[in-house]
């Protein structure tokens, strides 16, 4: 009864924590609450270019939120910047996966620039029921209770078989879902006309043409370029100015 | 192990000749070195079979009146690529025009396995005699130089098969650059082809080739290219101008020479070559240089066709589309093969003819060269294009080009590819509502989409400082130490556990030695009756200890062992008879003579201490 007891407590802390780390700053300060809202303002008032500022001053002040990147995302739209408004949405997702509106203004988005998207394989296509932060919780939950089984029980083989193989499973598609296709190389080109081209030199052979908005998979980066893996399953060296992250 | 090597290596013959049996079918091409020559000046016509296999059997004569075409030879070349073989074969005729005028050599029917491929038709312009030529079609520098005393040691001539030329055109040119055979040249870099207003390709591997001039003998180097007129007007072409250092054959010491000016008499006069290379060679760096040729160049005809983007030569189109099946908004891959010759590094994709209803993206190219100056081959572009509405077919690709030889605009347009579009036609754009939570999730495919984004939302949410996911932040980890420190308290409980229990199964085992000892002295019946009694309540003592584990065996007494045995009223009266006479023994200092102990005494006692379990 004891040990349900502590047990109980040990998960509770297991996740208290992290989403106490996440939700640490459930108030806005002062600043970034009177930026958002000046820049909700001028949004409004048809001024897009001022609330990208303002959003982007939010931005760079670290008081991120799924909805402050969705409405930067509408002011780059409105804007007319669909490379840096898909951008916008694709981050706004990535805090909060199950963010309808940005869901929504980011296929309108890609509708508006034929964007190209990269073909998550199979296995990332089946892994997409979770996500990497929640895979690496259960991976962490399956292991610590393979040890406690381990010590309790020493002579449960099967159990303890059973426990290690649902750890690496949970931990590898926690691997799977940081290192594919939407993981943290994740990219987004935000120029008009950009090329991936089989050499770092504006001249060298075209190997794809990108519209804004188009997904890539950075795979390595030197000086002014990045090598990275192409929508249409080939690799190819883009302009590092032509391109940006989705993780911040 | 040998088996398994055995297998494997089969396995892999088997990958190579399905690879080799399902490979890409086989194309040929023909081309002339050059379009345009003079009576009595040789012209080489190479015809390449890709991808052609083994069974191959070209023309043996080519019959053209008017030219003497020969068989010179075959060569074949074989390329290995990720387990994928290709191969070709290149058959070389030489053409000698025996008479000005302007040839056809028809198509030449080769048979390649069961396939039957044709050569292109191609034109042979031939000019009357060299002094004809060089005033008329053909356009040749001299091959006199300027530098008096090197022209006997090496001389360079530039050829340009055209006096006159559309901007934009590839002119095939020949370099040749020869050394007398009595020198030697120890270095060498490229020609170089001065002039402004063109463009000239890169310039391959020079053809090294021993040629008679004039009774002499010369080393020559072809080198073989193209160039391109940029604007129009009349330009020079070259000079060409060839910088060597060349290894020449020292004069004997008796020979009179004129100081600072080796070359005023001819070098290879003197006695000394009768042994050339025989004995000691002096170097020159010398610089020859060809005469220039002056080109035309012409501009290109008014009325050139929308689809015109610069292209200039002669060329064919074939083009494919895939998948034929597919929904609205899907990628549709055309792919669009340009074939023949011309300025390929100006051709643009082909367009489609009817773009309405289409999206286009941008497309992306390759070039396959057929020569080595790059202006014969295919060039094959890939467009990628998705409807936007149901749509029955791919309109035909539309490829403009301008041809010199026809003096005029011609226009390729490809077939038209079926098509299947499925799904509905996305609706006109719509505003959706702003109302915050009516956000529905726009459909996908075919079904209807909203145009314009969804209402700003005014609420900043929740703050997140990171989107690094938990496992790569260091609050996950130090979590971790609470599970961990719980583990470990666990496992040290669980230890301890182990440890106790150790010691008393020791003690147990040591017990139980003790009372099987004593046992085993009662039964033999040999013991004196102090020796008996006490044995005997020592024996009980620690059958009550492995009993009842938290008792010492010193500490039992008969009443302790009665109520630990629960023992009947007899028997606890014998108990503690057993006891006392004991005690009496120990403490009374009475004998241990054998007559105090009688048998039936010793068999009592016996029983009742067995009979505790």
């Amino acid at each position: 009864m004891k040990l349900r007891a502590r047990f109980q407590i040990l998960v509770l802390l297991l996740f208290a924590l992290p989403s106490a780390e996440g939700a640490s700053n459930d108030g806005p300060s002062r600043t970034g609450d009177d930026l958002f809202a000046k820049a909700n303002t001028e949004f409004a008032a048809g001024n897009f270019k001022a609330a990208i500022a303002d959003y982007q001053a939010v931005v760079g002040s670290g008081e991120w939120s799924a909805n402050l990147f969705y409405d930067l995302g509408n002011a780059y739209f409105r804007h007319g910047d669909f490379g840096r408004a898909i951008l916008n949405y694709d981050r706004a997702l990535r805090l909060d996966r199950r963010h309808p509106e940005a869901d929504a203004n980011l296929r309108i988005a890609r509708d508006q620039t034929r964007s190209l998207e990269l073909v998550p394989s199979a296995l990332e296509r089946y892994l997409n029921f979770g996500t990497a932060n929640l895979f690496a919780v259960v991976a962490a939950i399956f292991f610590w209770l393979t040890i406690t089984l381990l010590t309790l029980r020493p002579g449960r083989a099967l159990w303890t078989v059973a426990g290690i193989l649902l750890t690496a499973i949970c931990g590898f598609a926690a691997y799977k879902s940081e290192n594919g296709t939407h993981g943290q190389g994740l990219a987004i080109v935000i120029a008009e006309n950009t090329e991936a081209r089989v050499a770092t030199v504006d001249s060298a052979r075209s190997v794809l043409a990108l519209p804004a908005g188009s997904e890539v998979l950075i795979l390595q980066e030197r000086g002014d370029w990045n090598y990275a893996a192409l929508p249409n399953d080939q690799r190819g060296w883009i302009a590092a100015s032509a391109v940006e992250k989705v993780r911040l | 192990m040998l088996m398994d090597r055995r297998v494997l290596i089969l396995a892999l013959i088997a990958i190579v000749q399905m690879q080799s049996a399902f490979g890409d079918s086989p194309k040929i091409t023909a081309v002339l070195t050059s379009s345009d020559v003079v009576v009595g000046e040789t012209v080489q016509l190479q015809i390449q079979i890709d991808n052609a296999g083994m069974s191959v059997r070209p023309p043996s004569e080519i019959d053209v009146p008017g030219l003497q075409i020969r068989y010179t030879g075959e060569s074949t070349q074989m390329t290995w690529k990720n387990f994928s073989k290709s191969s070709s074969i290149t058959y070389n005729y030489t053409i000698l025009p025996e008479k000005p005028g302007s040839y056809t050599i028809p198509p030449q029917s080769i048979r390649v396995g069961k396939d039957n491929l044709q050569t292109p038709e191609l034109t042979l312009r031939v000019a009357d005699s060299p002094k004809a030529a060089a005033s008329g079609g053909s356009n040749r520098a001299p091959s006199s130089n300027s530098q008096v005393g090197e022209e006997k040691i090496a001389f360079a001539e530039l050829l340009v098969p055209k006096k006159t030329a559309y901007v934009g055109e590839m002119i095939p040119v020949v370099i040749k650059v020869g050394f007398n055979s009595r020198t030697r040249v120890a270095e060498m870099v490229p020609p170089q082809v001065n002039g402004q207003g063109f463009t000239v390709q890169k310039l391959g591997e020079g053809e090294r080739n021993l040629e008679n001039i004039d009774g002499r003998s010369y080393v020559v180097f072809n080198y073989k290219t193209a160039i391109s007129a940029a604007r129009i007007g009349n330009f020079q072409i070259g000079p060409v101008e060839q910088k060597a250092n060349v290894l020449v054959p020292r004069r004997s010491s008796g020979t009179r020479r004129k100081p600072f000016d080796p070359f005023s008499e001819d070098p290879f006069s003197d006695p000394f070559f009768a042994l050339p290379f025989g004995g000691l060679m002096e170097q020159h760096e010398i610089n020859v240089k060809s005469d220039p040729v002056s080109l035309e160049v012409k501009a290109l005809p008014v009325g050139a066709p929308p689809t015109f983007s610069g292209a200039v030569g002669s060329f064919s189109m074939t083009a494919e589309a895939n998948p034929k099946r597919v929904q609205i908004g899907d990628p549709i891959t055309i792919k669009a093969a340009i074939s023949g010759r011309g300025n390929f590094d100006r051709m643009n994709a082909p367009e489609l003819s009817d773009e309405r209803g289409w999206h286009k993206y941008p497309p992306s190219s390759n070039f396959k060269q057929d020569d080595d100056v790059g202006i014969s081959g295919t060039k094959t572009f890939e467009l990628v294009v998705s409807p936007n509405e149901k749509l029955t077919r791919v309109p035909p690709l539309a490829f403009g080009y301008f041809d010199p030889v026809k003096e005029k605009y011609v226009t390729l347009q490809s077939e038209a590819v079926p098509l299947i579009v499925e799904g509905n036609a996305p609706a006109t754009p719509a505003i959706v509502g702003v109302t915050p939570g009516a956000s529905a999730a726009p459909t996908s495919g075919g079904q209807q989409k909203a145009q314009d984004i969804l209402h700003q939302i005014n609420e900043t949410g929740k703050i997140v400082s990171s989107f690094t996911p938990f496992y790569a932040r260091k609050e996950f980890w130090l979590a971790q130490l609470l599970p961990l420190t719980f583990a470990l308290g666990l496992t040290g409980w669980k230890v301890q556990n182990v440890r106790a229990s150790n010691r008393a199964a020791l003690r147990a085992a040591r017990l139980q030695h003790e009372r099987d000892e004593l046992l085993r002295k009662l039964r033999r019946d040999q013991l004196a009756p102090r020796e008996y009694f006490s044995d005997a309540s020592r024996v009980v003592q620690l059958k009550t200890a492995l009993k009842q584990m938290n008792i010492e065996p010193a500490t039992v007494d008969a009443e302790t062992a009665a109520r630990v045995f629960d023992l009947n009223a007899e028997q606890s009266e014998r108990m503690r008879r057993l006891f006392a006479t004991s005690d009496e023994f120990r403490y009374s200092g009475a004998g241990n003579g054998e007559s105090a102990l009688s048998s039936d005494g010793r068999r009592e006692t016996l029983e009742l201490i067995e009979s505790l379990s």
